[in-house]
C-alpha cells in the first residue's frame, strides 16, 4: 500500500488533494459563470482521482478521470459553450432566500461530523487494493453463489442505451415526418 | 500512520454539503447539474473510504459501487443536457426561475 511505503508522504498527498477538492468544490458554488465552475468541477474530479489512488483504489482513479473528468465533463462544457451563443444574460446568482437556504448544508455538515467523529472507524489489514484483476474477477463472477454484479452491469449497459435515445428524442428539434417547415431564423439560437 | 477512515468521511460530507450549497442557493441549470455530479462525487469518496475498512472479497465491493454509481452519473448528465436544451429552445433562458410556470 501507498501509504505504507512512506506514511508522510501519503498523508501530506492526501491533505493537499482533500484541500484542492473542497478549493474547488467551494469554487463550484460562488462561481460567476457555468464555465468557471465547469472548471472547478473538473478540478474536484481530478483531486479525487488522487484521492483514491491513496485510498487503495487506483483503478477507480483512472476510471474517474477517464469517465469523468473526460467524457462527462467535456459534455457538460461542450453543451455550455453551445448554448452561451443564445443565452448570455446574468443569473442573478444570490439573493436573499440562497443565503437562507445555505443554512441547510450547513447544518446537514454540522451533524455529520458530529456523529462520524463520536464513531472510530479502523483500517481493515485484510482489505484488497483495488487493482482490475481482484474487481474484473468479483464484477464477473458467474457462480450461483456469487454477488451477480453482472446482471448488474448488463443493466447498465441497457440504461446508458436508453440514455441515448433519449437524450436524442430531447434534443432533437423534430422526429420522424418532418413537420411543417420552420422558419430558419430559429437555427440562430438552438442548436 | 494510515489515512484515518474518519477523515475520508467528513470530506466526504464537507465535498457533498458544497454540493448541496450549490443546488439550492444557485439559479443557473448548468450549476445545478454540476452540484447534483459534485454531490454523486462525495458519495462515491465516501463508499471508496468506507471500502478501506471492510476484509477481503467485501472491500473489493467498495470498488464495484463507484463503478456502476458513475455509469448512472453519465447517463444523468446525459438526459439533464439533452433536457436542458430542450427547455432553453422554448424559454431562451438558463435561468431556473424562469420554469416556474405550474405555479401560477
Amino acid at each position: 500500500m501507498f501509504h505504507e511505503l512512506n506514511p508522510f508522504i501519503g498523508q501530506l498527498y492526501f491533505w493537499l488533494f482533500a484541500g484542492a477538492a473542497v478549493l474547488c468544490g467551494a469554487g463550484l458554488a460562488s462561481s460567476r459563470h457555468p464555465l468557471y465552475g465547469a472548471i472547478n468541477l473538473i478540478g474536484v474530479m481530478l483531486s479525487l482521482a488522487g484521492l483514491y489512488a491513496i485510498l487503495d483504489q487506483p483503478f477507480l482513479g483512472v476510471v474517474q478521470v477517464l469517465t469523468y473528468a473526460g467524457a462527462i465533463m467535456m459534455l457538460v462544457v461542450f453543451v455550455i459553450m453551445v448554448l452561451n451563443q443564445a443565452v448570455d444574460r446574468a443569473v442573478a446568482p444570490m439573493d436573499r432566500l440562497a443565503v437562507v437556504m445555505g443554512l441547510v448544508p450547513l447544518s446537514l455538515l454540522a451533524t455529520l461530523v458530529m456523529v462520524l467523529r463520536a464513531g472510530p472507524a479502523v483500517v481493515d489489514t485484510g482489505a484488497v487494493r483495488g487493482s482490475p484483476k481482484p474487481i474484473a474477477q468479483e464484477l464477473f463472477d458467474l457462480t450461483a453463489a456469487g454477488p451477480g454484479y453482472y446482471i448488474l452491469f448488463e443493466l447498465i449497459g441497457v440504461i446508458l442505451l436508453v440514455a441515448i435515445v433519449g437524450a436524442i428524442a430531447l434534443a432533437k428539434r423534430r422526429l420522424g415526418r418532418s413537420a411543417p417547415a420552420a422558419p430558419a431564423a430559429e437555427d440562430t439560437h438552438a442548436h | 500512520m494510515p489515512i484515518d477512515p474518519i477523515d475520508v468521511q467528513i470530506l466526504a460530507a464537507v465535498l457533498f454539503s458544497l454540493g448541496l450549497a450549490t443546488v439550492l442557493t444557485r439559479r443557473n441549470l448548468f450549476l445545478l447539474l454540476m452540484g447534483i455530479e459534485l454531490m454523486l462525487n462525495a458519495v462515491n469518496l465516501s463508499i471508496v473510504g468506507f471500502s478501506r475498512t471492510l476484509p477481503g472479497d467485501a472491500s473489493v465491493t467498495g470498488a464495484i459501487l463507484p463503478l456502476f454509481t458513475i455509469a448512472i452519473a453519465a447517463a444523468e448528465a446525459c438526459i439533464g443536457l439533452a433536457m436542458v436544451i430542450a427547455i432553453t429552445r422554448v424559454k431562451d433562458s438558463v435561468d431556473a426561475d424562469s420554469f416556474a410556470t405550474m405555479k401560477e
